[in-house]
């Protein structure tokens, strides 16, 4: 990246889930939910992490902030090992990294006032005291929109998107230099979440955060992302800038991905022809042999099945994992 | 007339005006799409026409006429023989719908056993036959599995499976992709338009999507706190929003020809709960056009084209907000 130290740069990742036998199922293997992801998110840059449901994208997330351990591979923050590190440094790394989870309902606490919900973890890192502290929660507020006068609120008082606000400005308050974003205008409705994807723009303007963006919606990443990453089954299968990877998309799962989006316009729509993308994702007990996605891939063939492709590089930067695109 | 009329529909619960005036209807083969955001009485709306409203809520006035025939001057046994024959409903939850401790087959061949006299075995070769035509792999096996053995798309399947086993005119389809993933979804909306094609059978769709809108529906209901803000034929309805809520909501949708992280339109504050509905149009707290006869006035539903009507007393201008927010 040009000498510029990434905010996050992931080599290898993989997070497992040990195997464990229940009543109905045995399971004999362990859950690969993430199985060796290399990605980095440079300063300033929104980076979209989509696939379907499953496929491990919230499991990497919550080792980047640290609520998993990773099994293998290394995780920087801004130049810094977090993967093993211990408890001292953890913290001042962390300090960098916010998450915001999909439903604002369940990340705020309902008996605490939405002003210490924020003051909290700038009084946690001893940053700001007394009217300092009352001085810097107004402040966040009205970055994310509201007004100082709702401090003293609590969360039941606010609507959806309100609420996210405040989850936002949390996650703000240490001015961090990556916030991780798990779906986070899934639950709102249609109206609110344009505010709210409005507001993440700006704040990255004015505050330079970088975001890894979470999404299920490829319309809202194709809006908010610069480099967006397809995943497959724990693996990434897709990386480019957001204008390759959508004029030209490679992979046939990211193709079948795109196909199904369905555009705000009935005339365009009905012009559209579906690439139906048979069956659903496999277990990731029981990954597929080869390249994970032959079982469903139109195009598949014997080295498919017989022989994992690598990410390789393509002329105009995208990196594709697929022996045939 | 055939298929399913709601005339003037309006509910109540603890004094608060939830869905008031409701009129719209769908005929066979045509997929009557409502839309609107949470809370805007969707759902209520769904669950009158089947008879299914909660306890809390009352109906005060309106009509729900299938085939010309009055639902309300049935018994509930006249109507429950009527609901699953004629008229099914998907649930937006499609776990929570289905019975944790019953097979899948059981569950389909039951709701065949309950409006037909046949053997159990015939009724589960009914089911498997089903499943194959809902696109279920594997059908024997599927049969006997539980609900936790699926995922969320084949639970959804399994619940069209369901609705479907007796052939009704009408299905009443609540948010029915709104939990499953964009392929999974493309899957069901395709089996869908394959039942409208095939079949005849006449859709009330329920979503808040307005790219489901786009894929599926024939004509458009726009709600807006519990009342019907717009009504029309899809490319018009999206070509010619004649009123500020549509509009915006479809301004407010990220699209290829939007260019990347330029401002969306958005539109101030959110849905009001019911017990803050106030006078004049529902919608004149967020509405950019709103003058002081729209916080009094309840603007009424008149038509501006062929079957296109809109309840905003500035149809006129809302023209300028799809401007202001190109
Ligand atoms: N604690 C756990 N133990 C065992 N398996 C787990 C655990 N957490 C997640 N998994 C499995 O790991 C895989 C990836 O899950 P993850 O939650 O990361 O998916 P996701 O991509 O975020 O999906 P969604 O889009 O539904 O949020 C899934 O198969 C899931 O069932
Ligand atoms: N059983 C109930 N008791 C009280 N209020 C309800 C009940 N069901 C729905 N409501 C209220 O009625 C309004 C419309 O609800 P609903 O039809 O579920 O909306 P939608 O499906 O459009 O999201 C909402 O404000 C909701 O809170
Ligand atoms: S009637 Fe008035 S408030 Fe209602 S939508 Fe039209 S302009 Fe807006
Ligand atoms: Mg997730
Ligand atoms: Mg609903």
């Amino acid at each position: 990246m040009n000498g510029v130290t990434p905010v996050l740069e992931l080599n290898d990742v993989a997070v497992h889930f040990g195997a464990r036998a229940s009543l109905f199922k045995p399971l004999p293997s362990p859950v690969r939910a993430v199985d060796g992801i290399d990605l980095s998110v440079a300063p300033g840059e929104t980076v979209g992490l989509v696939g379907e449901s499953g496929c491990g994208k919230s499991t990497l997330s919550n080792a980047i902030v640290g609520l998993l351990r990773p099994t293998r591979g290394s995780i920087r923050i801004q130049g810094q090992e977090i993967a093993g590190a211990n408890t001292a440094l953890l913290r001042v790394v962390r300090r960098n990294v916010q998450m915001i989870f999909q439903d604002p309902a369940l990340s705020l606490n309902p008996r605490a006032t939405i002003g210490s919900a924020i003051a909290e973890p700038l009084a946690v890192h001893g940053i700001a005291r007394g009217q300092a502290l009352k001085d810097r929660v107004a402040n966040l507020l009205e970055q994310v929109g509201l007004k100082a006068e709702h401090a003293a609120r609590y969360p039941h008082q606010f609507s959806g998107g309100q609420r996210q606000r405040v989850v936002i400005a949390r996650a703000l308050a240490l001015e961090p230099a990556l916030v991780v974003c798990d779906e986070p205008v899934s639950a709102l409705d249609v109206s609110v979440r344009a505010q709210i994807l409005n507001l993440l723009v700006d704040l990255q303007r004015r505050m330079g955060v970088s975001y890894l963006f979470v999404s299920h919606d490829l319309a809202v990443v194709r809006h908010i992302c610069d480099r967006v990453a397809v995943m497959y089954l724990g693996r990434i299968v897709e990386l480019a800038s957001r204008d390759t990877l959508f004029s030209n998309p490679r992979h046939y799962y990211t193709r079948a991905l795109m196909a199904s989006v369905l555009e705000p316009d009935p005339v365009a729509q009905r012009a559209k022809t579906r690439s139906m993308l048979s069956g659903e994702l496999p277990s990731p007990s029981n990954v597929p042999s080869g390249c994970a996605f032959h079982t469903r891939c139109p195009a598949a063939t014997a080295v498919c099945t017989a022989e994992r492709p690598e990410l390789t590089v393509r002329p105009d930067g995208a990196l594709v994992a697929c022996h045939h695109a | 007339m055939a298929g399913l009329t709601v005339e003037d529909l309006s509910i109540d619960i603890a004094g608060a005006s939830v869905v008031d005036g409701v009129s719209f209807s769908v005929g066979g083969g045509e997929v009557m799409a409502l839309v609107g955001e949470s809370g805007c009485g969707k759902s209520l709306t769904a669950f009158a026409l089947l008879g299914l409203l909660p306890d809390a809520a009352e109906v005060t006035q309106g009509h729900i006429l299938l085939d010309g025939l009055d639902l309300a001057s049935l018994s509930e046994r006249e109507l429950r023989r009527l609901r699953g024959s004629k008229l099914s409903i998907i649930f937006q939850e499609p776990t929570a719908s289905l019975d944790p401790l019953a097979t899948i087959g059981s569950q389909i061949a039951e709701a065949y056993r309950l409006h037909h006299k046949v053997s159990r075995r015939e009724a589960l070769a009914k089911a498997r036959a089903m499943l194959v035509s809902v696109g279920i792999p594997d059908p024997d096996r599927r049969l006997t599995q539980y609900p936790f053995e699926l995922s969320g798309g084949m639970c959804q399947r399994v619940m069209i499976a369901i609705a479907l086993i007796c052939g009704p005119d009408i299905l009443i389809a609540d948010e029915p992709t709104t939990a499953l993933d964009v392929t999974i979804q493309a899957q069901i909306l395709d089996l869908m338009k394959q039942l409208v094609a095939e079949r005849g059978t006449g859709i009330v769709l329920i979503t808040h999507d307005m790219g489901v809108v786009a894929d599926i529906a024939d004509r458009v209901a726009v709600m807006y706190a519990g009342r019907i803000a717009e009504i029309g034929p899809v490319d018009d309805i999206f070509a010619q929003p004649s009123h500020p809520y549509t509009a915006l909501l479809l301004a407010s949708v990220p699209r290829l020809d939007v260019s990347p992280k330029e401002r969306l339109a958005t539109i101030d504050g959110s849905v009001p709960s019911p017990e803050r509905f106030g006078p004049g149009c529902r919608f004149n707290e967020r509405c950019p056009l709103a003058d002081g006869r729209c916080r009094i006035d309840t603007p009424p539903l008149l038509a501006h084209r062929p079957g296109h009507f809109s309840a905003c007393w500035h149809a006129d201008r809302v023209s300028e907000i799809a401007r202001a927010a190109a």
